[in-house]
């Protein structure tokens, strides 16, 4: 993986123990200034955890978290005044207005101005109901607020946990192209951890996937995937036979099998399973999902022993 | 830290329950102070105020009779050798100013006199001390059930700030209903009740002097707000330990209600002057002291020390924890 940038974040053999439990096992990780990052595991691998420990709200056992040089653990106020972060269901304080809300954190970050708490509620598209309070809000609404705060102080890293949670999906397609654009012109580094495959999919550049609390996989979404391809005749037995003499590994899909090979190839191999005499169905390329990828890396998605989330 | 005290005292003011605290707080000094008022009526002619001084059977005014019966029981009490030194003094001042009434004919203010009212206003802290309580107890908890606690901590802005923040404006919340109980008590003193020819007086300098009943006022409403202070850090470290805010109610309202048997019942053990529940700062200045030897300064002190050992507790737990909710 060639990256021009420093990385903003970094990871360093992150490690978590809860009762004598390592939730987290020395996970390290760079993240990139313009990139989205996903962030995949089954239910109990850990993402939760590691998330809060890069929001600040969980301490690392051992291991660090640097937010653009700064130490999480040594330098907390200044690693963080660089993190916006959304975890979960964005909880505001009900009642009180979407802007006493916004005021509120905007306090608590340097140099926020009423000028930019304005700006960013127009971004959001809250303007209309901003002086309403949050109590009144609907869901979707909520998570433009909760979008608002962890964007006022124009963070350059942004951390979201399960984000499209409770969202419409106009609403989650919004929300994605909104993501897109904050990481390609303002060069945001966005790491986002969801359960929703086809959703980080759609919006991630890299994947990272941790399973019981270690990360067993970084990919680039690009290069990511080989070529397949879907073949389906009959007696299928017989094709399963044809195929592994020659040296593939098929796998049931249905009524047929998927083999990696690339187009090129595919022709002759039509070929040789009519020559064989087999009554050919349908040849056409298989485009793997993330999710194939996914649960072949994961073994299934098991609930992981340690249940962290 | 200017800007997170504002970010509280916002959250505060924007609960509707704060607003009924407060309102709450006038109608009940309100209303004690009318209950006093109906009382007085029904005492009759004694509490009529004025400068009238009722006749006592023995002819002589009813302060006369108290004030030599004051006056007899120091001196008995003075002769006991193993008084400690401060305790000593206090006597002797209490019998200066009971000598110089007799001898200077300067009666005491009648109970139901303006003066006297304003004078015990420090009674408005059971109600302030009951409202701070559930401030106290909920200001950290509400953000745990709430779950905003993770939009709070997430933030460039260490704990313990989050957490002094929360405290101080929690005393300062204290401080504005002491300061409304005050007030509403004093406008009352001057709307219900007349004032007397009462004669307010003090040692100073070993000096028996006439003194204004302001000062003693405020003196007795510091000394109470001390006390608030203590069950306030008590309540504010039961909530932001376990994170509940009922339980820290509870346990604090339950401590403060039955800490006066429970101290009295342990009174004759020395262990019954190291529990902060039981010291009354007022009563022991107005010399009432529950636990024998038991001084004002000492008192003081034991609850300074809990009230620093609560928050030592609350800012360890507070900025150690994993947010996990």
């Amino acid at each position: 993986m060639a990256h021009e940038a420093e990385p903003v974040v970094r990871l360093e053999n992150l490690t978590k123990t809860i009762r004598g439990k390592k939730i987290i096992d020395n996970v390290s990780l760079d993240l990139y200034p313009g990139q989205v990052t996903g962030f995949l595991g089954p239910n109990g691998a850990g993402k939760t955890t590691t998330i809060r420990m890069m929001a600040g709200l969980m301490k690392p056992t051992s291991g660090d978290v640097l937010i653009a040089g700064k130490s999480i653990t040594a330098d907390f106020e200044e690693a963080m005044t660089h993190v916006g972060v959304i975890v979960e269901n964005p909880e505001m304080y009900k009642y009180m207005t979407g802007y006493k809300n916004l005021l509120h954190f905007a306090r608590m970050h340097k140099g926020v101005t009423k000028k930019r708490i304005d700006e960013i509620v127009r971004q959001v598209g809250l303007e209309k109901r901003i002086h309403e309070k949050v109590g009144t809000y609907s869901l979707g609404m909520r998570q433009r607020l909760g979008l608002a705060q962890a964007l006022l102080h124009s963070p350059e890293f942004l951390i979201l946990d399960e984000p499209t949670n409770g969202l419409d999906p106009a609403g989650i397609r919004e929300f994605r192209t909104y993501l897109r654009s904050l990481a390609e012109k303002a060069g945001v580094s966005v790491f986002v951890s969801s359960h929703m495959l086809s959703e980080i999919e759609l919006m991630c550049d890299r994947i990272a996937v941790i399973q019981g609390g270690k990360l067993i996989d970084i990919r680039e979404m690009k290069d990511g995937t080989k070529p397949h391809h879907y073949i389906e005749a009959r007696p299928a037995d017989r094709l399963a036979a044809l195929l592994q003499t020659k040296g593939y590994e098929p796998e049931m899909l249905g009524e047929g099998f998927v083999i990696e090979e690339k187009a090129d190839n595919i022709p002759a191999l039509a070929e040789a399973v009519v020559g064989a005499g087999l009554a050919l169905y349908a040849v056409r390329p298989h485009r793997r999902t993330l999710e194939d990828e996914f649960i072949e890396m994961t073994g299934g998605g098991q609930i992981a022993e340690t249940a962290a989330e | 830290m200017l800007k997170l005290l504002q970010n509280e005292w916002m959250k505060l003011w924007s609960k509707k329950a704060t607003w009924v605290m407060v309102l709450l707080l006038v109608v009940g000094v309100a209303g004690m102070l009318s209950l006093t008022k109906w009382l007085s009526t029904i005492d009759g002619n004694e509490a009529s105020g004025g400068n009238v001084s009722v006749e006592g059977p023995s002819d002589a005014p009813d302060w006369r009779l108290q004030a030599e019966a004051e006056r007899a029981e120091i001196s008995v009490q003075l002769t006991d050798s193993k008084l400690s030194a401060t305790r000593k003094s206090e006597l002797e001042d209490q019998l200066k100013i009971a000598e110089y009434r007799l001898a200077e004919d300067a009666p005491p203010h009648g109970s139901y006199s303006r003066q006297q009212i304003i004078k015990d206003s420090s009674g408005i802290a059971s109600f302030a001390m009951l409202f701070v309580i559930i401030v106290a107890a909920g200001i950290v908890a509400t953000e745990f059930s709430d779950g905003t606690i993770k939009m709070l901590l997430a933030r460039p802005v260490k704990r313990w700030k989050v957490l002094t923040s929360k405290f101080l404006a929690t005393v300062l919340f204290g401080l504005l209903l002491m300061a409304a109980g005050f007030l509403v008590s004093v406008l009352l003193s001057f709307l219900l009740f007349s004032p007397d020819g009462g004669i307010e007086l003090a040692v100073k300098g070993g000096e028996v002097a006439e003194v204004s009943i302001w000062p003693e006022a405020l003196n007795y409403l510091v000394l109470a707000f001390v006390n608030i202070i203590v069950y306030t850090t008590f309540a504010f470290m039961i909530g932001s330990v376990f994170r509940s805010g009922s339980l820290a109610i509870g346990l604090s309202l339950f401590i403060f209600f039955t800490g006066n048997t429970v101290s009295a019942l342990l009174s004759r053990y020395e262990i019954a002057k190291y529990l902060f529940f039981s010291h009354d700062l007022v009563s022991l200045a107005q010399g009432m002291a529950f636990i024998e030897g038991v001084t004002l300064p000492f008192a003081a002190a034991v609850l300074g020390v809990y009230a620093v050992l609560f928050l030592l507790v609350s800012y360890m737990v507070f900025s150690r924890r994993d947010v996990t909710a």
